[in-house]
């Protein structure tokens, strides 16, 4: 009898354990599966986080208004200059951020957005959008910058580049005013802006531009985050 | 109790495992739209990304292809293959939340894609599953987490934001996961709600399909029972049709005829044999009653009284013998036994009749009842025969004897002598005497017939110019022979005596005139006839009918018509041997004879002769001739009278004659005598040796001896029945002297002539 029921508990047990065994493989294989999956998505998104939180190279911006320009600032209030690139997906975000700090700022504050147009393109070439949805926004006037002779006079290199200039044509600001490449939101640029024109102390007066290279076709838009 | 909660818990499992599955299916799809979503989303807001005046594919068109696809592969593939499964749920959830988070960056962090993320919590709240509510957001809490502590601006847009900045926005997804929460719980409770409800149905229901299968059963049985019921009901009902049929064929094969009536007289049940008997059918018989069958009122009335009697007696009533008369006419003859049906209460609600038709008996009987009387008739007939065939032996003896020497005396007187007229009158009183014993013989069939084949229309056209002037003026004679008729075989003289007794007959019967009709026909008398004829056989006949329209008879006398010394005429004017005479000819040539008479309506006589197919022989016309004899003749008679008178005779003659008085004497008398004997002339019935014995003996002795019987007596050796032998001699008693002498001058000559 002992001989027999140690027999058919061993039996019973090896048969649990049989039983039991794919359950566990199958746990052991989703696990492995889940952290394969979890590692492939976070270095996706890694890539992606790190590719729309790397800035442009920021523009040096002149001091003062370039007296050069052939655009004259306001005489009555700050006037804000942004430069952009007209096919640049991300300056969509800044457009948006343009029209919140408009919307913010009305009747205080000029604004112009010229949009770079290369030397050699069609007629209309710099007409996008982007250019559509700046001209809608109120005080805000659309310029084509013909071989982005204006960019260079601003020395901005990045599309988004925003600039502030006080009624005497003193440099305020200088930066991006969204917070991400290409991604819309609260951001320090835009609040920068708005405590100005409020006539408050900014937290900052100098951001990170996000959005595509201007002119330098041997750079990225973005610059390698060191 | 618990087997319902069991059962409750098991349909609520059920249940959740399959909205949850269904639930996988909807994400499965959905996660393949919003990828294919996220890349068109990426292509249209950011296709391109610009360095200058160049261009390549964007960022994000990669990401949302690329890292779109890897986070939707998962969820879809485990969707697909293992649905339901808490696994794949928590897995959706997480992906649900990083495609949210693709599509904000996809989108460019638009405030109105972070609702995918709300709207991604909604949806899964679909599985009623709280628990996978918990990874989808902390993967949002761990998303804010993480982009707060390494790009805080990207998220709260401002360079230094709070460490527990991202707890706002776990916040409001949390926010959201209380509602769903409280949404997911009722809905778990509504899904225990209808789990418990569905496990009390089926709970319910099981009851009641027990119940059902318990009453199944039981109607089942009872099915089972009717049927079986039903079958013994047509096993018993084929068993009583079919005893009904053999009672039917019982009934119906009977040829009795059984019937039943009711209280009105109508039949409630006939057999075949009864309908058959009415030309009509059972059917057409029920209800009818017996004025359907018989127009005879008194027949009907007849039943009827027979009927109510039955029924008021409650007793068996036996009709011996009843008639009833079909449409057509027919009287059937029945034997009728009526028995009253008894009902419970002992009353008679029906009679059973069971009849016999007896017709046939009857007529069998009727039959039987008129050939018994023509029997009768014909012994007595062959009585008087006998009697009269007797008498007229012994008379021919002794009238052979009177007219003998009657005419020796006539020939040895003078008629002038006183004595010749005397003698001459007793030699007439002898012929006539002779004459009465000849019809005697001819009655009682012991004449002797030379019968020949004849044809009757003959024998009539040569009597016609006779028959006519033997019935006179007044009455006319009509011949109807039918021009084919066949040959007879019949004495003809005999048959002219049949014909002008009839035609006196009939001359007597019409004495103020009408019409005499003699008819000759060929008949065939069928078995039916010759049944009720006794004495007739059936074949083929020649009929010879003789009609008159005279008075006719009466039956009593039709009965006695062909007795002998029978007359219905005056006293002297007939003997009464007449008809006898015909009916004897008649029988003694093999034929039958019936009359058929009603009073005031004439008579018609029938003769029935068989038809013989042998051609007409010749009558021989005798030759009348008086020879004197010579040679010696012996002479054997037993009678001394006539002995005597014929050795007178012969010896007148110039014959020598030997005289012997019997057999043995002729025999020693010839072997005494040496000389020839020419003839034998010897007596037929002698005592001691018959003549044809003695002709026997006698002839081998001496073969040149010619022989001739003679006889008053036809029924012997010589003459049978009345019918001669071929080739032998013979003289009837009474004979004259001159016909004796004649007889033998013709044996003898014929002798000498050959």
């Amino acid at each position: 009898m002992p001989l027999n029921y140690s027999l058919t508990t061993t039996l019973k047990s090896r048969l649990v354990s049989d039983s039991d065994k794919p359950r566990w493989l199958g746990r052991a294989v989703i696990c492995v599966v889940a952290l394969v999956w979890f590692g492939l998505v976070g270095i996706g998104f890694s890539y992606l986080w790190n590719y729309e939180n790397t800035p442009g190279i920021a523009a040096v911006a002149p001091r003062r208004w370039p007296a050069e320009s052939h655009i004259q600032p306001a005489r009555d209030r700050a006037t804000l200059i942004m430069l952009a690139h007209p096919k640049c997906p991300c300056t969509r975000a800044s457009i948006g951020e343009l029209a919140a700090i408009m919307a913010h700022c009305q009747g205080r504050l000029n604004a112009y957005v010229l949009f770079m147009k290369p030397e050699g393109f069609t007629e209309n070439w710099e007409k996008t959008d982007l250019w559509q949805s700046a001209s809608q926004i109120p005080d805000v006037q659309v310029i084509s910058d013909p071989s982005g002779e204006e960019a260079r006079r601003f020395s901005a290199v990045t599309s988004g580049q925003t600039l502030l200039y006080d009624l005497k044509g003193e440099l305020l600001f200088s930066g991006g005013i969204t917070p991400s490449r290409g991604h819309s939101g609260d951001n320090a640029g835009k609040s920068a802006i708005v405590s100005i024109i409020n006539r408050e102390i900014p937290d900052t007066n100098v951001t990170n531009v996000f959005g595509c290279p201007l002119f330098d076709p041997n750079s990225e838009c973005r610059v390698a985050r060191k | 109790m618990k087997a319902r909660l069991a059962r409750a818990t098991q349909l609520f499992d059920t249940h959740q495992f399959e909205i949850c599955k269904r639930t996988d299916q909807m994400f499965a799809v959905l996660m393949g739209l919003q990828w294919v979503g996220g890349i068109v989303a990426a292509y249209l807001i950011s296709p391109r990304a610009w360095i200058g005046i160049t261009s390549r594919t964007h960022l994000h068109v990669w990401a949302a292809i690329f890292l779109g696809s890897a986070i939707s592969a998962l969820p879809i593939i485990l969707a697909i293959t293992q649905p339901g499964k808490p696994t794949t749920r928590h897995t959706i959830g997480i992906a649900q939340m990083l495609m949210g988070a693709l599509l904000i960056h996809v989108t460019g962090g638009r405030i109105e894609t972070h609702f995918h993320v709300f709207g991604s919590l909604a949806f899964l709240s679909f599985y009623r599953d709280w628990r996978v509510l918990v990874p989808a957001t902390i993967v949002v809490a761990a998303d804010h987490f993480l982009r707060g502590v390494f790009w805080p601006q990207s998220v709260y847009g401002v360079i230094t934001a709070s460490e527990w900045r991202w707890l706002e926005h776990t916040g409001w997804v949390l926010f959201e996961d209380t509602f769903l929460l409280i949404a997911i719980k009722r809905s778990v409770v509504e899904m225990w709600g209808i789990a418990d409800r569905t496990a009390e149905v089926e709970s319910l229901n099981q009851g009641l399909e027990d119940r059902v299968e318990q009453r199944t059963h039981q109607l089942a049985a009872a099915n089972q029972n009717l049927q079986t019921e039903v079958l013994d009901r047509k096993a018993a009902e084929a068993e009583l049709a079919k005893q009904r049929s053999f009672l039917r064929q019982v009934i119906d094969l009977n040829p009795n005829f059984i019937f039943a009536k009711d209280r009105d007289g109508r039949f409630t049940l006939v057999n075949q044999a009864l309908a058959d008997a009415f030309g009509t059918s059972v059917a057409d018989l029920l209800g009818k009653t017996d004025n359907d069958l018989t127009p005879q009122t008194e027949e009907i009335d007849h039943f009827r009284n027979d009927d109510l009697e039955v029924f008021n007696t409650l007793r068996e009533k036996f009709i011996p013998e009843e008639t009833i008369t079909n449409q057509q006419g027919e009287v059937l003859w029945l034997q009728t036994v009526k028995r009253p049906i008894l009902s419970d209460d002992g009353t008679a609600t029906q009679i059973l009749g069971i009849a016999t038709d007896i017709t046939a008996r009857k007529k069998t009987e009727e039959a039987l009842s008129r050939s018994e009387e023509q029997l009768r008739q014909a012994q007595k007939m062959e009585a008087v025969g006998k009697l009269a065939g007797g008498v007229a032996h012994d008379f021919n003896n002794l009238l052979t004897a009177i007219i003998g020497h009657s005419e020796m005396c006539l020939r040895r007187l003078t008629h002038e002598d006183a004595l010749y007229s005397h003698v001459e009158q007793i030699q007439k009183a002898g012929d006539r005497a002779a004459g009465l014993t000849r019809q005697l013989l001819a009655f009682s069939r012991k004449q002797i017939l030379q019968p020949k084949v004849i044809d009757l229309n003959s024998i009539v056209g040569d009597l016609s110019l006779m028959l006519q002037r033997l019935i006179g003026e007044d009455i006319d004679l009509m011949m109807r022979l039918a021009p084919n008729v066949g040959k007879v075989k019949a004495d003809p003289n005999q048959v002219e005596q049949v014909l002008m007794n009839l035609a006196v007959n009939a001359r007597d019967a019409m004495p103020n005139g009408g019409k005499l009709t003699i008819e000759t026909s060929n008949v065939y008398l069928s078995d039916e006839f010759a049944g009720d004829h006794v004495t007739v056989a059936s074949g083929h006949y020649v009929m010879l009918a003789v009609s008159d329209s005279g008075v006719g008879m009466d039956a009593a006398t039709k009965a006695r018509i062909f007795e002998p010394f029978f007359t219905t005429k005056e006293v002297g004017k007939g003997t009464g041997l007449g008809l006898s005479t015909v009916y004897g000819i008649v029988k003694q040539s093999g034929g039958s004879i019936w009359v058929y008479s009603e009073l005031g309506s004439g008579t018609t006589f029938k003769i029935y002769l068989p038809l013989v197919a042998d051609q007409v022989e010749q009558v021989e016309t005798r030759r009348q001739a008086i020879l004197k004899g010579e040679g010696t003749i012996l002479l054997v008679e037993d009678e001394d009278v006539v002995r005597e008178m014929v050795a007178e005779t012969l010896k007148d003659c110039g014959y020598m004659v030997l005289i012997a008085g019997n057999g043995p004497a002729a025999l020693d008398l010839s072997d005494e005598f040496s000389g020839e004997i020419k003839l034998m002339l010897t007596d037929v019935v002698m005592p001691q040796m018959s003549g044809r014995q003695l002709t026997e003996k006698l002839s081998p002795k001496r073969p040149s001896m010619k022989v001739l019987y003679m006889s008053g007596y036809t029924d012997d050796a010589i003459v049978h029945h009345g019918v001669l032998e071929e080739g032998t001699a013979f003289i009837g008693k009474p004979f004259s002297p001159d016909a004796l002498v004649l007889k033998i001058g013709e044996l003898l000559g014929a002798s000498q002539m050959a």
